[in-house]
């Protein structure tokens, strides 16, 4: 090679290396690096109890390092002979909004940007028709007169649609019925997003932001520990509260006693015996054929 | 063993090394390209630190132009086999080639595929998760598991069956038909289904009922084969036009240098020089040689004389004992290398065993020495069957990119045009005539819901364009290929709206729960599609400026230590 072609060649090449790292520059914003032990992290069923611990730890002290709180973060097991289902009578709901917010303080759900798991529809009196539904309305005015209110979460169906299009098993149902993920194997595709029929999945389009006085340091790992950009999170039925007895937040907060939950297993429950002896309720889309454990019923 | 491994080496180091040499239109092609790439990743880069809320999507249209894109250009991939039917099935010679311009169309649109779903991911650094073996791969549930597994398969399909034939022609060897031929098949069964298992994704979701369909698998095959090979007739004319010289210059030349055809009759020392070039002809007995030497000369000739001429009716056939030959052909006034050749190669056979007229013109390169053989002695010559078979097999390597091979293109587009059009009125009668609550989404899609139309101009536009398309392909006006490339870009742009957007968006619009959120792609978004964009061509035209020279012969294992010489890799292309 000659001298003049040696110039060039190492002008285009140098210009080439210059064009390349200036249009890398925005990676130097990179905050949060993921570290080797989560890149590397095991799939949640295939996990060993040591290998848990290690991740429990890891959050732990990722979140005390973000959050200045340190969480108290456990895998909760689904228990024996429970399987969960929810009713909620829509003659009690009067639209408050207060379970909404309940579950977000509950859950650590990013606030901005904003998160729900729950979304209450204003309906127009007699109509079931989804489309009608209004979803701005105002809580300050509620109840208003000809309309009734619809509160959609998560429905844990029996036959998850977004568990059956998941590619990479990040979300499955459980034992006792719950669908869960593990935020730390979601691939963030968004195909559950698309295959939900009840527009019940979320997704971190961003770094999740939550005040460290509203984080709930009570957590569990399939539930309510913080989530990284980039993963879809749903409702869950509250794991962290249901598996060691207590009643989702969305339970405990309603004023209007419009929310029930229990185990379908056991006859005594409450569930149990409004299944057994309301005369209509309802499931969301049931023509889909997904089988949801959320019921809707009336007093009647 | 180890000498194979080199060649394949040298080949591969070659074909890298004649990526970066043109002329000065390839230069600035490539740096525009690369320039729109870079931006592009710096775009990405934004969307990678920050996530993708640089995008315009939403929890209520999670997906948007990235999938959009991804479904598309399944579709121009899946057509590439479009290419491959008529030749392997039907046994059209005149398009032999141009298969290799399709399955490399094929290649660049899944790397632009692959890019699109990469992009689209939330946490790309979790995609390990996705490969079978060391992931959680969700198979055979879960629709986007089966289309990880097609695409890639495709892809490895169609590197093989190109990067084989290429490799083959270089290495100046007929490709052994069991090594890609049972590929070819595999090939256009897999095609159907990449874009079948592309339309499941969204059909198999039960609650979307605009998706929900039995009629999207079909319409996504249909606007495939519209687009694919419209986009295929576009390339090869580009390939016909950057791969001709100047005319102006090379008329002259041919004007001046007409050789006379007088030389020393041949002798059997001539053909054993030969043999040496072509083992094939060693077989030939002494009996087939001395009829062939009848009337049979060998002529010495200096560079840049014409052996024949296009158009013209004689009825010799050469082969070269010595220098090169290059073939050129006249299209539209200009002139196209069509291949080069050595020691041991033939031109001209075809019009001498045919009777017909020159298809091209034949120029000596270097200085050369060639056997002329009258169209007799080289039918004694192909009594021999190692000679007919060896005659025959270069026949039909040939590089021609006819208008005739573009008009059987062009029927390829008129019948999938007439089915696409046929199934989105038999969708949108579906839709409208029943009444059902489910027509809100092709409501929003056609006419707009409740005040909200964001969709509307584009999916009239797509619809203008694609009947336009239609009426043009349907008249014998599109002939003429003026008007035939105005009908491949109106009919790519209309399927490219109607298939991408026209498809993906009204899906979530209104959402699930009734409400109306609606989705503007944002710049950044709009630059990541433009960088991938780029980046597919920026592809193309790779494989394209390695594959042009191998199919012509300029790039051979014969001239392997020879590409120092400048004129051979840069002329023309």
């Amino acid at each position: 090679m000659n001298r003049r072609g040696f110039l060039r060649s190492s002008a285009a090449f140098g210009l080439g290396a210059a064009a390349l790292a200036a249009s890398l520059k925005p990676l130097l914003e990179l905050k949060d690096f993921t570290s080797m032990q989560k890149f590397l992290q095991k799939y949640y069923k295939e996990m060993t109890p040591a290998d848990m611990a290690k991740v429990l730890d890891r959050i732990t002290k990722e979140t005390e390092r973000q959050y200045g709180v340190r969480p108290h973060v456990r895998d909760l097991k689904p228990m024996d002979g429970v399987s969960f289902v929810y009713a909620l009578n829509l003659t009690r709901c009067i639209g408050c909004r207060k379970c909404v917010h309940g579950c977000v303080a509950e859950n650590n759900q990013s606030r901005t940007p904003e998160i729900q798991y729950i979304r209450v529809l204003k309906m127009p009196h007699g109509s079931l028709d989804i489309e009608k539904s209004d979803h701005d309305y105002d809580p300050e005015k509620v109840p208003e007169k000809g309309f009734f209110y619809m509160p959609v979460q998560c429905q844990q169906c029996t036959n998850p649609p977004c568990v059956k299009v998941c590619p990479v098993h990040a979300t499955w149902q459980e034992a006792d019925g719950i669908t869960v993920i593990d935020y730390d194997w979601c691939i963030g595709c968004r195909y559950c997003m698309a295959a939900c029929p009840y527009g019940a999945r979320h997704f971190n389009f961003t770094k999740p932001s939550i005040p460290n006085d509203g984080l709930n340091p009570d957590m569990a790992y399939l539930g309510n520990r913080p989530r990284t950009m980039g993963v879809t999170e749903k409702c869950h039925f509250c794991v962290q509260r249901t598996r060691v007895g207590r009643y989702p937040a969305c339970v405990e907060i309603c004023p209007a006693g419009a929310r029930k939950f229990g185990n379908i297993l056991d006859p005594e429950s409450e569930v149990s015996k409004i299944l057994a002896t309301k005369r209509v309720f309802i499931q969301l889309k049931e023509e889909l054929g997904t089988h949801p454990r959320f019921f809707y019923y009336f007093d009647v | 063993m180890t000498t194979a491994i080199r060649n394949y080496l040298v080949f591969l180091k070659r074909c890298a090394r004649i990526a970066f040499v043109g002329d000065w239109r390839y230069y600035v092609w490539m740096g525009i390209l690369t320039t729109i790439c870079l931006l592009g990743l710096n775009a990405y880069c934004k969307q990678f630190v920050h996530g993708l809320i640089v995008t315009g999507m939403s929890d209520e249209v999670s997906w948007g132009v990235y999938i959009a894109n991804f479904t598309f250009l399944v579709g121009v991939a899946a057509a590439a086999v479009m290419m491959v039917i008529p030749v392997y099935i039907y046994n059209n010679e005149e398009m032999h080639d141009l298969v290799i311009f399709g399955e490399l169309l094929a290649v660049a649109a899944i790397f632009m595929c692959l890019a699109f779903v990469t992009v689209d991911l939330g946490r790309p650094d979790h995609f390990w998760h996705l490969i079978p073996g060391i992931g959680q791969f969700n198979f055979p549930a879960s629709m986007l598991s089966w289309d990880v597994l097609v695409l890639n398969g495709y892809l490895l399909l169609n590197l093989h069956i190109c990067g084989y034939l290429l490799y083959s022609r270089y290495c100046g060897r007929k490709p052994a038909a069991w090594f890609y031929i049972p590929f070819v098949f595999i090939a256009i069964v897999w095609a159907i289904s990449i874009h079948t298992v592309t339309a499941f994704l969204y059909v198999g979701l039960g609650g979307r009922p605009f998706w929900n369909s039995a009629i999207v698998g079909p319409r996504f095959l249909a606007s495939a084969f519209t687009a694919g090979p419209a986009l295929i007739i576009l390339a090869l004319q580009v390939v016909r036009r950057v791969t001709a010289t100047a005319s102006a210059v090379d008329s002259d030349e041919l004007l001046d240098n007409s050789t006379s055809a007088s030389g020393r009759p041949a002798t059997l020392a001539d053909l054993d020089l030969l043999a040496r070039h072509l083992p094939e002809l060693a077989t030939v007995s002494l009996q087939i040689r001395n009829d062939t030497l009848v009337g049979a000369e060998v002529l010495e000739l200096e560079a840049g004389k014409v052996l024949l001429r296009q158009g013209n009716k004689d009825d010799a056939a050469f082969f070269i004992l010595q220098g090169r030959v290059v073939v050129k052909r006249e299209e539209n006034g200009r002139f196209r290398i069509i291949r080069s050749g050595g020691p041991g190669d033939q031109f001209g056979e075809i019009s001498s065993l045919a009777g017909t007229p020159r298809v091209a013109t034949a120029i000596t390169e270097e200085p050369s020495r060639v056997l002329r053989l009258p169209a007799d002695s080289l039918r004694k010559l192909m009594k021999n069957p190692a000679m007919n078979k060896i005659i025959h097999s270069r026949m039909t390597e040939r590089l021609l990119i006819t208008d005739r091979a573009l008009l059987m293109l062009r029927g390829i587009v008129q019948v999938s045009m007439l089915i696409n059009v046929f199934l989105l009125a038999n969708e949108v009668f579906k839709e409208f005539y029943s009444g059902n609550l489910h027509v809100a989404s092709a409501k929003y899609l056609f006419v707009g819901l409740h005040g909200h139309h964001a969709l509307v101009p584009w999916i009239w536009t797509a619809i203008t364009f694609n009947l336009t398309a239609m009426v043009l392909l349907v008249l014998p006006l599109s002939r003429s290929l003026k008007w035939l490339n105005l009908t491949c870009v109106l009919a790519i742009t209309g399927i490219w709206i109607e298939k991408g957007m026209g498809l993906v968006i009204p899906g979530f619009i209104p959402t699930t729960l009734g409400a109306i959120m609606e989705y503007q792609p944002s710049v950044n978004e709009t630059l990541v599609c433009v960088g991938i964009w780029a980046f597919g061509l920026l592809c193309y035209t790779i494989f394209l400026r390695m594959a042009v020279p191998i199919l012509q012969g300029r790039l051979s294992r014969a001239n392997e230590g020879r590409e120092a010489a400048p004129a051979e890799l840069r002329p023309s292309c």
